[in-house]
């Protein structure tokens, strides 16, 4: 037992040790982990390709980092506005660069980058969320979130997660935001109209913006050099499947669907069905050989199984077209069958926080007087100043 | 000296997970991981409560990316499964957190978070 832990630490501590002897990059690292990832990788392997180089990396970080710092919310007389354009544009050199050198790494190899779809996706994505935590109004904020998450939903879709794209258009734009945007409504402490100085100072000013700019881009700099450090010829994932034979690995599970959709192509003769394994209740229908098998049965038998009667198989030429599992059918098969549990949970969640919501917005506040005065001061500044500009 | 600086991040980050060999999530991972740095500074330095929460659902959405992107790579269905629970989850903050705004701007007709600064244990 003692033995075992030592050479599994002497293993890793080795290891450790050929990463740090050699010096070309993060090349050596990365063969460490290959080797302990999939022993077949030849010598070949020991060139290493990388996205993005790390000191290329590290430069676009710093450039966002200090874009971030000029944009963030400040008061107008410290020359607001400007430093807010300088600090988009510095943001926007920085997705460029980014965008630029994965181009460049495109052209030069056959490393398999995302469809061309993703860029704009990502650039609207990422401004929108930029956009989001700049601006000073925090109605407009919502509404570049929303933004925010209609470029996701579109990356979602290219990682085609289809059903997640619709319904977090629907949960986040259509019911969360909007639950947002009423509350900042609601939540207003006076009209200010487009004068940026009767803004609230809570929203006119953003805090410490160096330091937390510099935290997060540490933040960033840190994940994607641990993500960019190598890439390899994409290893063929679980056993070389296909995004569409892993869909339809999970037909076998649904065997009414199967009988529909093999009745609606008249395949099935009256009382027959698609055949069941006895034990496990699984259609028996081979999806890479593209053969099924249909029964004929007739009641049950003393046990509580169906009475069969004759089976029959029928070929891939019989093989309905739209017999296939789509993203919805993996989805909800995943959701019922391997997390029952989450969804108990998930209603306890809920029900908790539509009962605490409820308790909590339900409490009547009487306000103090001097609050209520200050309001009055602050709203009554702003209708002067109307009448000053009309007149 | 920029070969002094890779050595020495190279042992930090070994303590990173292991690398991620496929370009093709790669770049999703990229943009999941900075659209959490956004939410993370914005929920820093924005002193309107409300912003700080929207700042929050930008990084469960960043979390939600990542999780898409992991899912597609193994081709299972179990990232996508998650989203649902990071949404479920995401509604309940929603509610909550803005139930509680709601209370505390009647109290003291501010949403800064300031305004409550004496709070501390």
């Amino acid at each position: 037992m003692g033995d075992l832990v030592v050479r599994i630490v002497d293993e890793e501590h080795a290891s450790l040790g050929i990463g740090l002897g050699h010096n070309t990059r993060f090349g050596p690292v990365r063969r460490v982990c290959s080797k302990r990832f999939s022993p077949d990788f030849g010598n070949e392997r020991d060139t290493v390709e990388q996205i993005i180089d790390p000191i290329a990396l590290y430069l676009i970080c710093g450039l966002g980092a200090a874009g971030i710092a000029l944009a963030l919310p400040r008061r107008d007389r410290e020359g607001g506005r400007t430093m807010t354009i300088v600090g988009g544009l510095l943001l926007a050199a920085a997705f460029g660069l980014g965008a630029l050198l994965l181009g460049l790494k495109a052209g030069e190899t056959e490393s398999p980058l995302p469809n061309y779809f993703f860029y704009p996706f990502a650039a609207i994505g990422l401004g929108g969320a930029l956009r989001m935590i700049t601006h000073k109004r925090p109605v407009y904020s919502a509404l570049y979130f929303i933004m925010t998450i209609i470029a996701s939903c579109g990356m979602y879709l290219l990682l085609s997660a289809e059903f997640m794209a619709f319904a977090l258009v629907i949960i986040y734009a259509g019911a969360i935001l909007i639950t947002y945007l009423f509350v900042i409504m609601l939540a207003t402490q006076a009209p200010t109209g487009d004068k940026d100085e009767l803004l609230d100072e809570v929203d006119a000013e953003a805090r410490e913006p160096y330091l937390a700019s510099a935290i997060g881009f540490v933040l960033i700099g840190l994940l994607t050099a641990a993500m960019f450090r190598g890439i390899g010829d994409l290893p063929e994932p679980t056993e070389s499947m296909t995004l569409a034979q892993a869909e339809d690995a999970v037909l076998v599970n649904l065997p009414k669907k199967i009988d529909k959709i093999l009745d609606r192509n008249d395949l099935l003769p009256d009382g027959w069905r698609v055949a069941r394994d006895p034990e496990t209740g699984k259609a028996m229908l081979d999806v890479d050989a593209r053969t099924i098998t249909i029964e004929l049965v007739d009641g049950k038998d003393s046990h509580g199984h169906a009475n069969v009667l004759a089976t029959r198989v029928l070929t891939s030429e019989d093989w309905p077209a739209d017999l296939s599992a789509n993203n919805l059918d993996r989805l909800g098969y995943n959701l019922l069958n391997d997390h029952p549990m989450m969804i108990e949970v998930a209603g306890i969640i809920l029900l908790m926080a539509m009962l605490g919501a409820t308790v909590l917005a339900r409490k009547h506040v009487e306000l103090e007087e001097d609050l209520k005065a200050a309001q009055a001061r602050k709203l009554g500044a702003y209708m002067g100043d109307e009448q000053g500009g009309a007149a | 000296m920029i070969d002094s600086i890779l050595n020495i991040i190279e042992p930090a980050q070994l303590a990173f997970p292991e690398p991620v060999e496929a370009s093709i999530i790669a770049p999703y991972l990229f943009v999941s991981a900075a659209m959490f740095a956004i939410g993370l500074i914005g929920f820093l330095t924005r002193k309107n409560m409300i912003i700080m929460f929207l700042c929050t659902e930008l990084m469960f959405q960043a979390a939600g990316l990542a999780l898409i992107a992991f899912g597609r790579h193994h081709l299972g269905a179990d990232g996508q499964t998650f989203v649902i629970f990071v949404l479920c989850v995401a509604a309940a903050e929603a509610a909550m957190a803005l139930a509680l705004v709601v209370l505390l701007f009647r109290h003291r007709e501010s949403l800064g978070a300031s305004a409550w600064k004496e709070l501390n244990g």
